[in-house]
């Protein structure tokens, strides 16, 4: 497993942002790049540690090598002797999470929200602003939009500085109001993807799913805004027990009434958080009855849609459906498992996330010659 | 004018009103008025660079954002304000405080060089034989960094008279001969 968090030793009262440059990697390239203030160079590696040294002073990482780290935006809090990595360079999975706070309560949240909330959107905007050319930025929670104004100006911001970046968000949509139009028009909109779950047609289930009565009603209301702005709608739909059956309903219900969103995603669990705990009530063994998911997504990309498949396992997934599964689960918290051995699809299947139980409910499932 | 032809139907087709709708370009002023509100067309013309930029770096699949399951990377807690420092051991040589510069508004990018990574892992190799030649070294030759590299590199470099840094300097590459390009 890939660590998000490495050891670090620092002498600073409050958390910072530093981008770490392990100049090795370009010992024969002419060193004609500033340092950045924020950037701290490595002066020497033993086996006490690595020393990087930059405008603000000296800073040690212990316990990964620096060439692994090149280029990595650390948010170092000094006092516990940590560092998040922010941004990893070499890494396509970076993903801030910016609140633990949301106002929903899935059944399958796979991580289950909390009250705590530190506003850490200043050292956000630093380190997506030291990030690598051409970098894809997630934005996660909780629930973002809750500090929808930090996050609106944080946009604008990014994007307007950094014009080879792009940005994906995960919301609940909950939030946006008419007023909210303004301030997202600033947004470059051709850069973001706004990653929106609608669960069912019916609002019963949806608003269950969610945990949160009207629900349903506000994500629709959102949906027609983010049209009139011309926002990149991702939506995303898990698929478990309580809505595999109505899929195909909120198949015809895409294709009929929300025929301007970008992707439809039908997603697999995570067993994980609120997911681990009703993983038993809410699987939904997609290799067994794949005819329903199949006969939806067809639907939605006859009428020119996207339609997509995150987070399955390619050998749970007919053979005509593989192009449609790309490998979603982030590289630091995938795993492959004994049955994956000798398997011909490996290196493009996104495998399982790193926590999937030993008994993994599907029923059909092995390496693929 | 192809890509306005293209427009318009697509805009019907999506169930936006016809032709008498607000969704018609507005005719260009020259006080330049045109560019405060936006029109439903000027919305609907925008060129989706997101799609294209996902497709460049990218070899097997349609987006970067697929590549997103739903939890966030990490998360961050400051420890709270009430705890007691712990007590910080400074690092056997001495650090000055770490100040962290004052936000500036626009950080540089940092250049990702295509194929540096690769390029690195050849000299690292090269770097692995040389100072298993030498007698610094007897790990693997893979290509990564390790610790017994770092311990060999600080040994050859110290024998040496170099400046012992435990990293690849561009001093310790032409004492093992070795070219970099």
């Amino acid at each position: 497993m890939i660590p998000l968090r490495i050891k670090v030793e620092a002498n600073a009262d409050q958390p910072f942002v530093v981008r770490l440059r392990s100049f090795e990697a370009d010992a024969w390239e002419q060193r004609t790049e500033q340092l950045n203030p924020f950037d701290a160079a490595l002066e020497r590696v033993g086996p006490e540690g690595a020393d990087y040294v930059g405008e603000g002073g000296a800073i040690r990482i212990l316990g990964i090598d620096p060439s692994k780290v090149n280029g990595d935006v650390l948010l170092v809090n000094p006092r516990r002797g940590t560092a998040d990595r922010l941004i990893r360079s070499a890494s396509h999975h970076n993903t801030f999470l910016v609140t633990e706070r949301c106002d929903q309560v899935c059944l399958m949240c796979s991580q289950p929200p909390k009250k705590h909330h530190v506003d850490l959107f200043p050292h956000f905007e630093t380190a997506a602003l030291l990030s690598p050319e051409g970098a894809t930025i997630g934005i996660s929670g909780g629930e973002p939009t809750l500090f929808k104004e930090q996050l609106f100006r944080f946009l604008e911001r990014v994007l307007e500085a950094r014009p080879d970046l792009s940005i994906h968000v995960l919301t609940n949509a909950q939030h946006f109001e008419e007023v909210d139009r303004q301030a997202m028009g600033r947004i470059d909109q051709g850069r973001v993807v706004w990653g929106i779950p609608l669960y069912s047609r019916d609002p019963g289930v949806h608003d269950e799913i969610v945990g949160k009565a009207g629900a349903h009603v506000r994500v629709l209301e959102n949906l027609a805004v983010m049209c009139r702005l011309g926002a990149q709608v991702e939506l995303r739909t898990v698929l478990m027990r309580p809505n595999a059956d109505g899929l195909p309903d909120l198949a015809r219900f895409i294709v009929s009434a929300l025929p301007f969103i970008r992707t439809w995603a039908v997603m697999q669990m995570e067993n994980i958080g609120f997911g681990r705990m009703n993983w038993k009530a809410l699987f939904y063994d997609s290799s067994k009855a794949f005819d329903v998911v199949g006969r939806s997504i067809d639907l939605v990309r006859s009428r020119g849609i996207d339609a997509l498949l995150y987070n399955f396992p390619l050998c749970t997934v007919p053979e005509p459906y593989r192009h449609l599964a790309p490998a979603t689960i982030s590289d630091w918290k995938r795993s492959y498992r004994e049955e994956c051995d000798g398997c011909s699809l490996k290196a493009r299947c996104g495998g399982f996330f790193e926590w999937h139980p030993a008994n993994h409910g599907y029923s059909n499932l092995g390496a693929i010659q | 004018m192809k890509k306005r032809l293209f427009a318009i139907p697509s805009l019907l087709a999506a169930g936006f009103l016809p032709a008498n709708a607000h969704a018609l370009p507005a005719k260009p002023t020259l006080d330049g008025g045109v560019g405060k509100a936006k029109t439903l067309f000027d919305i609907f013309k925008l060129d989706h660079l997101y799609t294209l930029a996902g497709h460049r770096s990218h070899s097997s699949h349609s987006s970067h954002s697929s590549h997103r399951s739903s939890t966030g990377g990490y998360s961050y807690i400051p420890p709270a304000p009430s705890q007691p420092a712990p007590l910080y051991s400074a690092p056997s040589t001495s650090t000055p405080t770490y100040q962290a510069p004052a936000i500036a508004p626009t950080p540089a990018p940092l250049k990702m060089l295509p194929g540096n990574a690769y390029k690195f892992k050849e000299i690292v190799q090269q770097v692995q034989f040389a100072l298993l030649a030498f007698g610094y070294y007897s790990g693997e030759i893979d290509g990564e960094m390790n610790p017994e590299l770092r311990a060999g590199l600080q040994r050859m470099q110290a024998d040496y008279s170099l400046k012992v840094t435990g990293t690849i300097t561009p001093e310790t590459l032409t004492a093992l001969r070795i070219e970099a390009r």
